[in-house]
């Protein structure tokens, strides 16, 4: 009989679910509401529907993200950290630096050559820094969040953005399209000081190549450009950055099951060993 | 002017050793005593600030000294700081001040203003002072000028400020070089606070009676740092939570008997304890030193979330503002100001050898890594408070430090039959955030992630150890 096993990433923005065998089955991301509980079990519906198998046929399931503890059916919970460390070390081998963009926080992970965290950093106290400084600047110039980063790339002359506070840039981007400075220039200036203050954190651990963002933030390829640049080091980013972490979590839920299996095997080894010594 | 509410009470705090639950009532026996004080009128009352080396002197002249910052944090802990925070800032000081400054300055004109305490102040409130003795070392402006904006309520309330410097490290030269200039600085600060005391109290210093606090002081010192080398033991058998309680008679207590006794059993309890092999968590996994910043005071409760994951903290750098005095190398002299002075530039200086043999050591570094070597060390968490510059300053650059010596790396050292052994030196480290009393800087949601996160992280890195 074919094991699953599910991860479930309830982020502030958007909840993500994978279901994994040998590979990936299924994965569904779907916004995450006010009611963590009923919107988990609706996206974990959806999964295995696409997966076309009953919940049943889940042997193990891993919560992960800030909701993590609002899933009624995880068995386990793990951080965001460790399960992008687990997802990203066997999606990319030479990562050694995880950068996660997310609504509401940013996190730098760093990771050995065997995939286990080593160090972290999170900033979680304010909206500037996170993709929920971006999704501010793009609502007061009018732009739809898919197109802000190709946006930004055309621009030439990136506009100095000098507020930290999320709320004073929106006034000063709201000021400086006033006076006609062109939105690209403007977004491109959005994306360097974003970059700069992500700069700023991720140094705290020393960067080394190769270096992976997910979330949010790594759709958005103006950000990614100016955070390469602010870096010094080439960025990757997986086929579908949103769903790392609850790939990750699916990773962990198999690994804690391969274990127990192992563990029983051994035990019942053993036990068969002590028998036939009694018979003996 | 704000809304002057009081905030939710806390949960209150286990702790692992009884002498750090006497604490509290300690606490509050002291404030009432300086309000008895100042009914009775009997006493003069000085508010003043720690880490000074003037309690000798103020005890000696039978000054009682307020500690402004205690208050304060009596106020963050009980989570009643917020509408002395809120009246601070009407009278047009920013919240990105020391927040500890803000509340005092906010009780001192609320009280002022009524002529009476504010409104259920904390344990019966601050008394008012008859004098203030400010001090402005260590890079806390606050510290002279806290006392300077208090005084536009206390018109009548003079200041005295010491100036109480010691030798920056440097590389290339022995603080030795310079030190006797420094000692005399300090030791003319202190005759000059002796001679503002005695003015204001009326009557002439008793230089055998100090001699007796100082001695007195010095046996508290060693008797401390005796004390806490106790918590080197596996497990430990007392952690940072208790030990933000015990910082209470090592700062506030010092040249007292009561502060020496509570260090007497406070051994005996930690002896008793170690013989037991009965540690502060009772499984301990991982071991954590607290390597920088003042606590979160309204948050102390986190210390018992990390004991819930199997985290103890054997060491802490903050509020340890003591040294051996027999490893501090300084003069002998039978002047117990010049002792004091002494004592100051050693305890200043205590790190500055052992950090000149180690290339790209500082003072602040050197004790990290001592430190985390004695007392078995897996991580290392610090405290960023957003409204303390001069404690937190640095915080960064240490960790900086520490990973440039703590590798994620094997590398071969000398084990103790001679040949040589692999090991592994990373050392994660956490940074929380917040305040030391403002919570609305604090959320404990992301606080507590950031500790499962860290748990998990250390939790990885003895499994790879493993394999």
């Amino acid at each position: 009989m074919t094991s699953y096993f599910a991860g479930i990433d309830v982020g502030s923005t958007m909840t993500k679910v994978v279901i994994l065998n040998q590979g990936i089955v299924a994965s569904v991301i779907g916004p995450t509401g006010p009611e963590h509980r009923r919107l988990a079990n609706r996206v974990m519906d959806e999964a295995l529907n696409k997966a076309q198998i009953g919940f049943e046929a889940v042997t193990y399931v891993v919560s992960t993200g800030y909701g993590r503890i609002n899933v009624p059916f995880a068995d386990k919970q793990f951080t965001e950290i460790a399960c992008q460390a687990r997802g990203i070390a066997s999606l990319f081998p030479r990562a050694r630096t995880i950068i996660d963009i997310g609504g509401q926080d940013v996190k730098a992970i760093k990771i050995d050559a065997t995939g286990r965290t080593i160090d972290f950093v999170m900033n979680d106290k304010c909206a500037a820094g996170t993709g929920r400084f971006i999704e501010v600047i793009a609502d007061a110039l009018g732009v739809g969040l898919d197109e802000v980063g190709e946006l930004s790339l055309q621009s030439h002359h990136p506009a100095k953005i000098s507020n930290i506070c999320t709320i004073y840039a929106q006034q000063e981007v709201a000021a400086s399209l006033a006076e006609g400075v062109p939105i690209s220039d403007l977004l491109a200036g959005v994306h360097q000081s974003l970059a700069e203050r992500i700069n700023t954190m991720v140094n705290r651990l020393r960067v080394e190549d190769a270096v992976i963002v997910t979330g949010g933030g790594a759709k958005n390829r103006g950000l990614l450009k100016a955070l390469s640049e602010q870096l010094g080091h080439e960025i990757l980013v997986p086929e579908e950055p949103l769903i790392t972490g609850a790939f990750g979590a699916a990773l962990l839920g198999k690994e804690i099951v391969e274990k127990a299996r192992q563990t029983r095997t051994l035990l019942q080894t053993k036990q068969r060993i002590l028998e036939e010594i009694e018979i003996q | 002017m704000a809304e002057e509410v009081k905030e939710v009470k806390p949960k209150k705090r286990m702790t692992a050793t009884r002498a750090a639950a006497s604490i509290g009532p300690m606490v509050k026996e002291f404030i009432t005593s300086t309000l008895q004080a100042r009914a009775e009128g009997r006493q003069k009352l000085a508010y003043t600030f720690i880490v000074c080396h003037h309690e000798e002197i103020l005890r000696a002249m039978d000054v009682i000294p307020i500690w402004t910052e205690n208050f304060a944090g009596i106020c963050g802990a009980k989570r009643d700081a917020e509408r002395f925070l809120q009246r601070a800032e009407s009278l047009g000081l920013s919240r990105s001040l020391c927040t500890y400054a803000l509340c005092g300055i906010g009780f001192d004109q609320w009280r002022e203003e009524l002529g009476q305490m504010p409104p259920d102040a904390p344990w019966g409130g601050q008394a008012r002072p008859d004098f203030m003795i400010s001090s402005g070392q260590i890079i806390c402006d606050p510290r002279s000028k806290w006392y300077q904006a208090s005084q536009q309520f206390m018109p009548d309330v003079p200041i005295y400020n010491i100036d109480l410097p010691y030798p920056l490290f440097q590389r290339d030269q022995d603080h030795r070089d310079v030190w006797d200039y420094y000692h005399k600085y300090i030791v003319k600060q202190l005759r000059g606070l002796v001679a503002f005391l005695e003015e204001q109290t009326g009557k002439k210093m008793d230089y055998d009676r100090l001699r007796e606090l100082v001695d007195l002081s010095d046996r508290t010192w060693n008797l401390i740092d005796e004390t806490y080398k106790l918590r080197r033991a596996v497990p430990c058998p007392m952690g940072t939570g208790d030990a933000m309680n015990t910082m209470v008679p090592i700062n506030f207590m010092m040249a007292t008997e009561k502060a020496y006794d509570f260090f007497v059993d406070l051994k005996k309890e930690l002896e008793e304890k170690i013989a037991r092999g009965e540690g502060e968590v009772e499984n301990e996994r991982y071991r954590l030193m607290w390597g920088g910043g003042l606590p979160a005071w309204y948050a102390l409760n986190d210390f018992n979330y990390f004991n819930s994951k199997g985290a103890s903290f054997p060491v802490e750098t903050t509020y340890r503002m003591v040294a051996p005095l027999n490893e501090m190398d300084i003069p002998e002299t039978r002047d117990p100001i010049e002792h004091l002075a002494w004592r100051w530039l050693g305890y200043w200086t205590f790190w500055y050898d052992k950090a000149k043999k180690r290339p790209g050591s500082e003072p602040d570094v050197e004790r990290l890594i001592n430190w985390i070597e004695e007392y078995k060390i897996d991580g290392v968490v610090m405290h960023e408070a957003f409204s303390c510059r001069s404690w937190h300053v640095g915080l960064i650059w240490q960790l900086h430090q520490l990973a440039k010596i703590y590798k994620p790396i094997p590398i071969y050292v000398m084990g103790k039959d001679g040949k040589r052994e692999k090991v592994y030196r990373e050392l994660p480290s956490l940074i929380l955030e917040s305040d030391i009393i403002d919570i609305t800087s604090y959320s404990e949601v992301d606080t507590r992630n950031k500790i499962d996160a860290f748990i998990e992280t250390l939790e990885s890195i003895r499994a790879n150890r493993a394999a």
